[in-house]
C-alpha cells in the first residue's frame, strides 16, 4: 500500500484534531512527570540517581532515533498502525518499569522501551495526519492545536502524578499509567486514515529522504531546532539547580515550573494560530532571538523570584512554540507523503540537542563552577538559530514530473 | 450568534482548566512534593 498526497482528505478537521490533541496530551503528559519517581524507586530499590537518570537519558534518545522509524513506519503503513503498537509498548514499558528489580531491566523498559513507544506516540506521527486531513489553510494553526494539547498534557500530568504516588504508591501508580497509555488505542482509531489509490510514479522514502538532506532549508530546520533542545532541556533540568547555588528557596523552582507549564499552553497555540497569517520563518527567528534576549536580561538583573518568575512566564511563551511552525514548514516545503518521516528526522536533531543540555550544562558546571559558560552558550546558540531561520525557503520544492517507465 | 457563543465557552473552559491545573501546583503538599524532588535531583 502507498499513499499519495493527491488524495482527498478523507477525515473531518474536528475529528482529527480532537483524536490527535488527546494522543499527544496522554503521549506527552505522562512522560513529564517521570521525575517524580527518582525518590520512591531509588530508595526501594537500593540504587543510586545515576542508575535512574541513565535511563531517563536512553528514553530521551531512544525517542529520538526511534523517531524517523517510527515515521516512515506511519508514513508507509498508516498512523493508526503505528499509534496502537506505540501504546502497547508504552502501557508494557510503565508495568516493566514498576517491576524491574535491576538497573540493566530499568534501563530496558524506561529507557529503551518507553522511548520507542514516545516515538510512537507523539507529535511526528499525529502531524502527519494533521498534514494530511486539514487544509494546507488551516494546518499551522491545527499543528499549534496539537502541540498546545501536548503542552497542556505535562502541564497536567505532573500533580496528577503526583497524586497517583501519594495515594497509591509508586508501583500501582504506574500500573495505573500503563491502562491510561492504553486509552490512546481508542483514540488512534479516529486518525485510521482509507487507503489511498497507489500510484507508482510516486516519489520513494530514499529519494525523499535524499531530497529533505539535499536541501539547505531543511538542514537550517534541524539546526534551530537542534538549538531548541539545548535551550529547553538545559534550562528544564539545570536551573533548580541554578537557583538553589544563588540561594533561592524550594517554592520558586516550583512556581517557575508551573509558571513555564502554564505559559507553554498558550505559546505553542499562539505559535500555530500565528502561522497561518506570518512567515513561519520569521515567527521561528523571532522565537530564538527573543529566547537570547530574555537569557541576557535574566543574567543581567539581580536574580529574585520575580525575575525567575518573569523568566519562566516568557521561556514558558517559547517553550515549545517552534514546534508547530517547524513542522508546518516541513509540510509545507515537502508535501505530506513522507511528513511523518522528516518531522522525525528533525525531531531527531532536537533531542540530540537536548542531550547535550543535559550533559553540557552538568559537564561545565563541575569544571568551571557555574552555569555561566553554559547560559552564554545557551544565548549564543539561540542567536545563531534566529540567524538560519531567517533563509528558510518556505515554498513548496519544485519536482521534475516523473516519467513512467 | 450561536457560532460565536460556542466560541466564548470553549475559551473559558480551556482557561478555567489551565487555571484549575495552575492552583494544583500551588496546593502546599504539592509544591512541597515538587520542590523536593527537584532539589533531590542536584
Amino acid at each position: 500500500m502507498t499513499r499519495t498526497a493527491a488524495a482527498p482528505a478523507p477525515l473531518s478537521m474536528k475529528q482529527v484534531l480532537l483524536c490527535g490533541a488527546m494522543i499527544v496530551t496522554l503521549s506527552m503528559g505522562i512522560r513529564h512527570g517521570f521525575g517524580l519517581w527518582l525518590q520512591p524507586i531509588t530508595m526501594d530499590r537500593g540504587w543510586t540517581r545515576e542508575t535512574f537518570a541513565f535511563a531517563l537519558a536512553v528514553q530521551n534518545l531512544a525517542w529520538g532515533v526511534a523517531g524517523p522509524f517510527a515515521g516512515a513506519l506511519a508514513d508507509r503503513f498508516g498512523a493508526f498502525k503505528v499509534l496502537i503498537v506505540g501504546s502497547l509498548l508504552y502501557a508494557g514499558g510503565l508495568v516493566l518499569m514498576a517491576v524491574s528489580t535491576s538497573g540493566l531491566a530499568f534501563t530496558g523498559s524506561a529507557g529503551l522501551l518507553l522511548g520507542m513507544a514516545q516515538s510512537g506516540t507523539t507529535y511526528a506521527v499525529v502531524y502527519g495526519v494533521i498534514g494530511r486531513n486539514v487544509a494546507p489553510e488551516k494546518r499551522s494553526w491545527a499543528m499549534g492545536v496539537a502541540a498546545a494539547a501536548g503542552s497542556f498534557g505535562q502541564f497536567l500530568m505532573v500533580p496528577t502524578e503526583n497524586w497517583l504516588i501519594g495515594h497509591l504508591g509508586w508501583q500501582q501508580a504506574l500500573f495505573v499509567l500503563g491502562c491510561i497509555a492504553l486509552a490512546i488505542i481508542p483514540l488512534a482509531a479516529g486518525l485510521k486514515e482509507p487507503k489511498f489509490i497507489v500510484n507508482p510514479l510516486q516519489q520513494s522514502l530514499g529519494a525523499a529522504l535524499r531530497e529533505a538532506f539535499a536541501y539547505p532549508s531543511f538542514l537550517l530546520l534541524m539546526a534551530g531546532y537542534f538549538v531548541c533542545g539545548f535551550q529547553v532541556v538545559f534550562i528544564g533540568v539545570h536551573m533548580p539547580s541554578y537557583l538553589k547555588d544563588h540561594g533561592l528557596s524550594q517554592d520558586v523552582a516550583t512556581g517557575a515550573l508551573a509558571l513555564i507549564g502554564l505559559f507553554n499552553v498558550i505559546g505553542t497555540y499562539t505559535a500555530g494560530a500565528l502561522g497561518q497569517r506570518l512567515p513561519k520563518r520569521y515567527i521561528l527567528s523571532t522565537i530564538y532571538a527573543l529566547r537570547s534576549v530574555a537569557i541576557v536580561i535574566f543574567l543581567s538583573v539581580p536574580l529574585s523570584p520575580t525575575s525567575v518568575y518573569v523568566f519562566a512566564s516568557v521561556m514558558g511563551v517559547l517553550w515549545l512554540s517552534t514546534v508547530p511552525p517547524t513542522n508546518a514548514i516541513v509540510a509545507q516545503v515537502f508535501g505530506v507523503r513522507y511528513l511523518s518521516m522528516l518531522g522525525g528526522f528533525v525531531f531527531l536533531s532536537h533531542q540530540v540537542g537536548s542531550f547535550l543540555g543535559v550533559w553540557l550544562g552538568g559537564k561545565l558546571y563541575d569544571s568551571t563552577g557555574s552555569y555561566d559558560v553554559v547560559w552564554w552558550i545557551a544565548v549564543g546558540l539561540g542567536v545563531f538559530a534566529a540567524l538560519v531561520n531567517l533563509p528558510v525557503r518556505e515554498s513548496a520544492i519544485v519536482r521534475a514530473a516523473p516519467q513512467p517507465a | 450568534m450561536k457560532k460565536g457563543l460556542a466560541r466564548v465557552a470553549i475559551w473559558l473552559a480551556v482557561g478555567a482548566a489551565l487555571l484549575l491545573v495552575f492552583a494544583a501546583y500551588l496546593n502546599p503538599e504539592m509544591a512541597f512534593t515538587l520542590a523536593n524532588q527537584l532539589w533531590n535531583c542536584f
